[in-house]
């Protein structure tokens, strides 16, 4: 009986040969000590094989991953400083447009900080002399600018401010994504 | 549908849970990184890859077809990556070729005294004086031992993966053999 292939023998370990096949095989192994030999050499690489040891990755591996992907920390404060410095422009704005310093409302507030000292009433004169002060400059720029273009000032500008600011909104907003896109 | 386990994550990373996504990388990074660092034998390199791997996944996720194993596709996915890496650097120079050199110069550098018999070796030891042949032998046979035995994966899900027929998968995984049983034989570890 001619001897097993490497083939055969290899199958054999895999556990791929059928009942037949592999019947023909054992009664071989039992006969002839050179396919005895050949198939264990096979076995024990096979059970080297089966056990693999895994190399360890470095324990930065999946942190920096998710830093790529979610680089969120830095977005939401970026988002956030974005909104509140446009909150802090449309109000500036909307006040000295619409000369509010010399509306009910102010009146009354430094009516009742008049009287009072405390840092409630400096901050609420600190505001009222910044708005009055950029009031001032506002009046005379829109004399100036009246002369130049026929559109109100005021509009223009808050205008301006929404446009820009919604620009940079999406900025903040789209720059990580652009990021992202441009590593892969 | 019956989702497995890995598919849960999957639907619940699409569903904006990084948490989740994070889980599924845990579980797979040591596969990864094993197959990777033994594909391209360089460890920065490797951690490099693997991180580029768990982005792509990331970013082609919603494309994933829940009809098949993640694991299945996620190693195509890896697989590509990596051989497209190893094309763009052929650097590569495999100790061993087709035939099988000498072990002499295989292992020439190493400091084992192979005349005292690899017989006395512990299991252990054996198993990784395998696993340091396979590093070496080159990588057409490389790659799906290290498909086969680290990624535990089947001779047709290795031919789906590198898009080889089954037949030549199983042919050059019995080469692989041989040549590793010839290595072993001539280190006179099997006596
Ligand atoms: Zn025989």
């Amino acid at each position: 009986m001619a001897c097993l292939s490497d083939e055969t023998l290899i199958a054999c370990n895999e556990g791929s040969l059928g009942a037949i096949e592999a019947a023909r095989v054992r009664d071989h192994l039992l006969l002839c000590p050179a396919c005895r030999e050949t198939a264990a050499h096979y076995r024990l690489l096979e059970r080297a094989l089966e056990r693999p040891q895994l190399a360890m990755p470095p324990a930065r591996l999946v942190p920096q991953v998710m830093e790529r992907l979610f680089p969120a920390a830095a977005r939401i404060t970026s988002i956030a400083a974005v909104a509140a410095a446009s909150f802090v422009f449309l109000v500036s704005w909307i006040y000295i447009y619409f000369d509010f310093s010399s509306s009910s409302l102010v009146q009354a507030l430094r009516l009742t900080t008049d009287g009072t000292t405390g840092w409630l009433a400096g901050i609420i004169q600190g505001i009222t002399s910044v708005y009055n002060g950029a009031q001032a400059v506002r009046k005379a720029l829109g004399a100036m600018l009246r002369i130049l273009f026929p559109a109100p000032l005021g509009v223009v500008a808050i205008a301006v401010a929404i446009l820009g600011l919604s620009l940079l909104l999406a900025l903040t907003v789209f720059r990580p994504r652009l990021k992202k896109a441009k590593r892969t | 549908m019956q989702l497995d386990e890995d598919q849960v994550l999957i639907k619940k990373t699409l569903r904006g849970d990084r948490k989740a996504f994070e889980e599924l990388m845990r579980k797979y990074e040591k596969k990864i990184f094993s197959f990777v660092v033994r594909m391209v034998r360089n460890e920065e390199t490797a951690v490099d890859l693997t991180q580029d791997f768990f982005f792509k996944i990331f970013t082609v996720l919603d494309k994933y077809n829940y009809e098949y194993k993640f694991s299945t596709w996620a190693y195509r996915i890896c697989y590509n990556l990596v051989i497209d890496h190893i094309r763009k650097n052929q650097t590569q120079v495999d100790s061993l070729d087709d035939e099988g050199v000498t072990s002499h110069d295989l292992l020439a550098s190493d400091n084992v005294s192979r005349e005292d018999g690899f017989k006395a070796l512990a299991r252990a030891e054996t198993r990784d004086y395998v696993w340091n042949i396979v590093d070496q032998i080159p990588l057409k046979f490389r790659e799906l031992i290290l498909l086969r035995y680290i990624q535990d994966l089947k001779y047709e899900e290795i031919a789906e993966i590198t898009a080889l027929p089954v037949g030549t998968v199983k042919n050059r995984i019995f080469k692989a053999k041989e040549i590793l049983k010839k290595e072993m034989e001539k280190d006179g570890m099997l006596v």
